[in-house]
Order: C-alpha cells, then sequence, then structure tokens
C-alpha cells in the first residue's frame, strides 16, 4: 500500500482523537484504589522477604489477587505523588522508616489498625518499634516490618595485634562506654601503623543520639536540638576527633574497602542491615570479623512498617495478610532471605536464625542483634527533625572533615537552626 | 533598529494579502494542526500544567500530602535571604564555569580534528558522543573510583609527575572541580559534534579564498572559522549553561556515602550542592514543597538571566 499525505494524515488525526478519547474516558473513570479481585501491595526492592510475598500470593490467592510491587526509585515521593492524586492507591504500602515521621502527620489518608484490632497482637512486637507507628492521635499507622540494632563490626586479628579484648564478649564488657571505647582507639593507633578507630564523626554523632530518648523537635513543636543531649553528642563525636580516632577516609569509597581490608578500619558502628553491606563489598574479608555490643548501649537505624490506606476495599483482609506476614516466623524468614532484622522478639530464639554466621567466624550473632534489639530506646521523632537536624550533621562533618572550629561550628548549625525553625513554624 | 536594512520587509500591498491568506490558513489547515497536536497536548500535561501548579504550590506551605496552607510571598521572602540558596548559586557558578570553558574549548578543538580526519569519521564521531548517552549514574560511581584519595586513578597521575595527592571528594575545591571534570568529560563529544555540524556548513571557497591571500592555519581559524562559528557557538553556549545550571545526578552520585546521611548534601562545607541539589534536599528530605517550588522558581530566574548574559555576549560580539 502506498502511503499518501492524506493517507498519514488521517491516521494521525485518527490517533490524536483516539488517544484524547482514551484519555477523556480514562480520566473520568480512574479508580481510587485497586479494581476486581487485585489487593495491591507497594513495596520497595528488598523491602519484604521474597518467599513470604510469594506465599502469601498463594495462601490468600482463593479470595483475592493480591498484587505485590516493587516500585523503584524514590519510593517516598511515588507514594505521596499518588496518594495526593487519589488515583490507583496501593491497598497496602510499605512506609520506609526514615520517612515515618513525615506520614505520621497525615494518618487520616491510613486506616486506623487499632480499628482492626491490632491492639491484640502488641505484645509480640517489640515495644519502641511499635511506638514508631503510632501518630499523635493515637491512630496506629504502621505494622512493623523490620528494626536494624546498631552493633559494632570488628577484626578480632587487628584487636589482638593491638592489645585490645578481641572475644566477642570481651569486647561487649570492656568496651562498653565511650571513653573505653576511645581509650582503645588511642591504643589500637599506637599499636598499628595507620589504622583508626573510626571512619568519620557522623557514627559517633549519630548513635550518641540514637542511644538517646530525645532529638531535635519535640512532641510540642518545639526546637530542643539546641539542649544538653545534642551538645553531648556533639562533643563526643568532637572528641575523638580531636583525639585523632579519625581517618580521613569517605565510606563507601574503594579507599575505605581497601583499608577495611588491609585492617586499617577495623572497626564500624552499623546497624544490622550492614552485615549485609560486609558480605557484598568485601567478600575477601569473610571469616575476619565479628559482632558485639555497641559502646554506649543499643540505637536503631533504619527498620520500616507496613500501613493499609484509607482507599482499601477490604481492610480486614488486608490486615489479616500483613499480620500473616509479618508474623515471628514469617520475619525470620525475611532474615535469611533479605536480612530484615525482626521486630518479633518471638523469631530471635529460632533454630534459623542461630546458624552459626560463617562470615563472622561461626559467631551467632543473634546473641548480639537479639538483646540490642530489644533494649533500644524509644525517641519521639518529629517531622521536623530532618529539617532542623540537618545543619548539625553538616556542621559536625566539616569539623570532622575540614577540621573546622569546633565552637564556630556549633554557633554557625545554632544560627542556621533557628532561621530554619523559623522559617518552619517550629518554636525556638 | 531603525537602521536594519529593509530588505526583509515585504511591500505593504503583498503584507496584506499574506495576512488574510494566514488568517484562512489556520482554519483551513486544521487537519494539519489536530495531526501535531499530540506534542502540544502532552506538553499542556506534563509539561505546562506542572510549571504552572508549581508556581501556585510556591504561595504555600504543603508537606505533600496533607492541607495546603497559604503562604503569599512568605518563601519567596525566605529565599532571599536564605544564605544556603545563595551559596548553592555560587557553587552551581563555579562548577558550571570549570566545566564549560574547557569543555568548550576542548569541543572545538576534537570538532576540528574531526572535521579534517580523513578515515573512520563515523567510528569517531560515535566515540565521541558515547560519555553523552553513559548513565550519569555509571559515571559517576567511576568517576568516584578515579578521584578517590588513596587509590584513584588522579592521585596516581599526580604522584607520578611528582605531586601530592589531593583528598578530591574531602576539599570543597577538589569536590569542584571533580564535578566539573566529569561534566567535560559527558560533554565534550557531545558538543564536538554540534560544531562539528557547525564546521560543515562553512563553504569551502571562504578556506580557498583565505588560503589564496596567505592565511596560516591560525588566522583562517581565528578570522574564518571562529566568526562564521558564531550562531554554533551560542547554541552551545546556552545549552550547557541551561544543562549546568541544572547539574543536579553528577554531585548527587559522586559524593554519595554509605554513612546514614542524606544525599542532597553536597559533601563537606556543601561545597557540591547545587541550585538543584538544594532544591532536591528541601523539597524531598524535609518535604517541605512550598520552599521547594520557590527554590525552583529562583533557580528559573537564574537560567534566565544567564541566558540573556549569554546571548546578549555572543550577540554583541557579532556586531562589532
Amino acid at each position: 500500500m502506498r502511503l499518501s499525505r492524506r493517507g498519514l494524515l488521517r491516521a494521525g488525526l485518527a490517533g490524536t482523537a483516539a488517544t484524547a478519547l482514551g484519555g477523556l474516558a480514562a480520566g473520568c473513570a480512574v479508580p481510587a484504589g485497586s479494581t476486581g479481585r487485585n489487593m495491591v501491595l507497594w513495596y520497595w526492592s528488598g523491602g519484604l522477604s521474597d518467599t513470604v510475598v510469594k506465599e502469601a500470593t498463594a495462601r490468600y490467592g482463593k479470595d483475592v489477587r493480591l498484587k505485590a510491587q516493587q516500585i523503584g526509585g524514590y519510593y517516598r515521593s511515588k507514594l505521596i505523588t499518588t496518594l495526593a492524586g487519589r488515583a490507583h492507591i496501593p491497598d497496602i504500602a510499605g512506609l520506609k522508616g526514615e520517612d515515618m515521621a513525615s506520614y505520621l502527620p497525615n494518618a487520616d489518608q491510613f486506616v486506623d489498625l487499632r480499628t482492626l484490632g491490632a491492639e491484640r497482637l502488641k505484645s509480640r512486637y517489640l515495644d519502641w518499634k511499635w511506638q514508631q507507628g503510632v501518630a499523635d492521635d493515637g491512630s496506629l499507622v504502621g505494622f512493623p516490618i523490620d528494626v536494624g540494632p546498631v552493633v559494632h563490626y570488628y577484626q578480632p586479628a587487628v584487636f589482638d595485634k593491638a592489645g585490645l579484648p578481641h572475644e566477642p564478649a570481651d569486647v561487649s564488657r570492656e568496651l562498653d562506654t565511650w571513653e573505653k571505647f576511645f581509650a582503645a582507639g588511642e591504643q589500637l593507633r599506637r599499636r598499628v601503623r595507620g589504622a583508626f578507630l573510626l571512619t568519620d564523626v557522623g557514627s559517633v554523632f549519630e548513635m550518641s543520639l540514637g542511644q538517646g530518648t530525645t532529638r531535635f523537635v519535640d512532641r510540642d513543636r518545639h526546637f530542643i536540638g539546641d539542649g544538653e543531649h545534642v551538645r553531648a553528642c556533639w562533643d563526643r563525636a568532637v572528641e575523638a576527633k580531636r583525639r585523632g580516632l579519625v581517618s580521613d577516609i569517605v565510606s563507601g569509597t574503594p579507599d575505605w574497602n581497601s583499608a577495611a581490608e588491609r585492617g586499617l578500619l577495623p572497626s564500624q558502628l552499623n546497624a544490622s542491615w550492614a552485615a549485609g553491606d560486609l558480605k557484598l563489598g568485601l567478600p575477601k574479608t569473610k571469616g575476619r570479623w565479628r559482632v558485639a555490643d555497641c559502646p554506649g548501649g543499643p540505637s536503631n537505624v533504619g527498620g520500616s512498617f507496613l500501613a493499609i490506606t484509607k482507599a482499601c476495599r477490604e481492610p480486614e483482609r488486608a490486615f489479616e495478610i500483613i499480620t500473616w506476614m509479618l508474623d515471628a516466623d514469617n520475619q525470620a524468614q525475611g532474615f535469611v532471605d533479605a536480612g530484615l532484622f525482626p521486630s518479633t522478639p518471638a523469631s530471635y530464639g529460632m533454630r534459623r536464625l542461630r546458624e552459626p554466621d560463617p562470615f563472622f567466624g561461626g559467631q551467632i550473632t543473634m546473641d548480639v542483634y537479639g538483646p540490642a534489639a530489644e533494649k533500644i530506646p524509644v525517641a519521639y521523632n518529629s517531622p521536623y527533625d530532618i529539617a532542623l537536624g540537618q545543619p548539625v550533621r553538616d556542621e559536625i562533618k566539616n569539623v570532622g572533615v575540614l577540621g573546622k572550629d569546633p565552637d564556630q561550628a556549633w554557633r554557625d548549625a545554632m544560627g542556621k537552626c533557628r532561621r530554619i525553625a523559623d522559617h518552619l513554624g517550629v518554636s525556638y | 533598529m531603525a537602521t536594519a536594512p529593509a530588505l526583509d520587509k515585504p511591500p505593504a500591498a503583498a503584507t496584506g494579502t499574506t495576512a488574510v491568506h494566514r488568517r484562512k490558513g489556520v482554519l483551513s489547515h486544521w487537519r494539519l494542526y489536530a495531526a501535531i497536536s499530540p506534542f502540544y497536548l502532552l506538553f499542556l500535561c506534563f509539561g505546562l500544567i506542572p510549571v504552572g501548579f508549581s508556581l501556585y504550590l510556591s504561595f504555600h506551605r504543603w508537606d505533600g500530602l496533607g492541607a495546603m496552607e497559604w503562604a503569599g510571598l512568605a518563601q519567596f521572602r525566605y529565599l532571599l535571604t536564605d544564605t544556603d540558596f545563595w551559596s548553592s548559586i555560587g557553587n552551581t557558578l563555579i562548577i558550571w564555569a570549570l566545566a564549560t570553558f574547557p569543555m568548550i574549548l576542548l569541543a572545538m578543538v576534537t570538532a576540528v580534528m574531526l572535521n579534517s580526519a580523513v578515515r573512520f569519521k563515523n567510528v569517531y564521531r560515535f566515540a565521541y558522543f558515547l560519555p553523552n548517552v553513559t548513565s550519569i549514574v555509571a559515571v559517576a560511581i567511576v568517576f568516584g573510583s578515579v578521584f578517590s584519595t588513596n587509590f584513584g586513578l588522579m592521585n596516581a597521575l599526580l604522584q607520578a609527575v611528582g605531586l601530592d595527592q589531593v583528598a578530591w571528594l574531602n576539599t570543597p575545591w577538589g569536590i569542584k572541580v571533580a564535578i566539573a571534570t566529569l561534566m567535560t568529560w559527558q560533554w565534550t563529544g557531545y558538543n564536538a559534534i554540534i560544531f562539528l555540524a557547525g564546521l560543515q556548513t562553512i563553504p569551502s571557497d571562504l578556506y580557498e579564498a583565505a588560503r589564496i591571500d596567505g592565511a596560516g592555519p591560525v588566522q583562517t581559524f581565528l578570522r574564518v572559522t571562529l566568526p562564521l562559528l558564531r550562531p554554533t557557538l551560542l547554541f552551545v553556549l546556552v545549552v550547557s549553561t541551561v544543562t549546568g545550571l541544572q547539574s543536579f545526578a553528577e554531585p548527587q552520585v559522586l559524593l554519595q556515602t554509605t554513612a546514614n546521611e542524606s544525599t542532597f548534601s553536597g559533601g563537606p562545607d556543601h561545597a557540591g550542592r547545587t541550585m538543584v541539589l538544594y532544591f532536591f534536599q528541601q523539597t524531598f528530605d524535609n518535604n517541605d514543597f512550598g520552599y521547594g517550588a520557590a527554590v525552583a522558581w529562583g533557580i528559573f530566574l537564574v537560567v534566565v538571566l544567564f541566558s540573556i548574559i549569554n546571548w546578549r555576549l555572543v550577540q554583541r560580539r557579532g556586531e562589532d
């Protein structure tokens, strides 16, 4: 067939009309949530155990078609765009722990899980984690997936060479305070050439802050980041720098990998999920790491939640599905599959989780993670915490990396915090 | 424009008929307009409406989910006094200048060489274009290795010629140079191909004339090639300005660490925090969508300003 110009134009016109009509029709009939037998679940890669998702799909297949969708890219912005657009909202949505504080003021977008009988399951989950999913009005928005207890990863061979305790139990006991930890760092630097206890000052500040119960903004929308509790964490980080315990290496770079492999950065304070990063990034160091308690006490980094949106047509069914997916058994599976540390203490005693880990020289790491997870303090996370914590975090980095004068840095941070607080309507 | 030649102005009588013809044309050619409408409809949906909405948003306070609250000019007032925003403009301009001027020079030299290359012309063109279509995230990760302190290629080169190591990604200037180098690498080939297209529109008899008049290669380049490349140069400059002023992924990925911290902070002393990175931080870290929109409009004004400056610069040179 020869294509004439007229023919092409007609085809183009028809195409446009069809698109416009289709768009219009779709625009009028966009459903707010899922359709048909579908029950849509949004999460991100590695956010849930694939095995458990597959089993849940089969298990509830006679009632609903569970469509578990991994959403790539910037998850939170996609979820809130969809919620704000009121179209194709998933029935069940994963909420990342670090975003939780920003979802809670909009608790009306989600079903209050207490209305579905969540309270009777409360005792099976870590209390501090449960509290993180509760909004100001008392409604339960998020159902606990995993937690991220912070521990002390270290290389026993290097600690031994430095004349430091190197058995996990000894390290936990003898380096239990920041002061003893720093003293050990000085000894390490003296005895092992080129070795540093800390990669940067950020981890000291961050973990210290996590060990307390107050952060930057309180429940009354008042800025408390200038208080003694933040200042103490700041001073501790500055002290680590002053005592020469901090390397000039950027974490995550080839330099870091190489230094860790050569035993020059033999210690790392990080969450349970960092074990996965170590295994992936430094496969050659298999067997050369151990896990001990974090100096100064337990804290948490990361961990996420599942929530049921208001668009869900069958909240009872959805609740049945998420509580099954997140029971102690399946959370244990989540740890095995994806390194998701369970928020259900009953999982910690299961044989699957008490397997010796060859990467950690056959240590049963659960002996460290489990007790740490149970002792994490409850802290209030304000939706303004990120904005008002950032200047402090930026300035402690300037102290650590650029050697900025700590007093000047603190003044700069506080000055900036006051300006931001003023802008955001937070009192100070 | 009083001295402008009247040559391109058609006679008055002709203007009248053209206008009538044109008016009729719009209606009688409705099919043609309908045929090209998909672009405009899509642009309306995904371009114009979001742009309008962001303007609306910049007069509000919004956390992205809850109720919007009217803020009047408060966001813009804060923007004007926000030292972080002004420093991000400074960072962007420094990085842009560090990237663009070497890039234009390299691209022009490359284009002249490509133009005189006899064999494998297409292979070269393909090779030079490749960096531009490579994923910026992948490129930034590679450059992160290149600029790492102890095992980076850059420091290996410095040490080979007897210089000291530089902690590229841990010092304010090192960060800027690293980002600029990445951008230069990525855009040189693309712009070389644009320059090459410009070179090929220059009639060869001009070169012949120059040769007969006894001009050397440098003189030919400065007196023939460069003046005739001016429109191309303008295009390259404007495009580089628009892309350079919107740089975002380069610093974000290059300065990403595995530490538990914001990926939008731009490294120590915010040395790599460009305007768009700052916009992302305000919008997506702080959930301050209203202020984010105001920052976006601030960026827009800066880009417009620099496009005008570029245009005037190249234009004025054309007049004298």
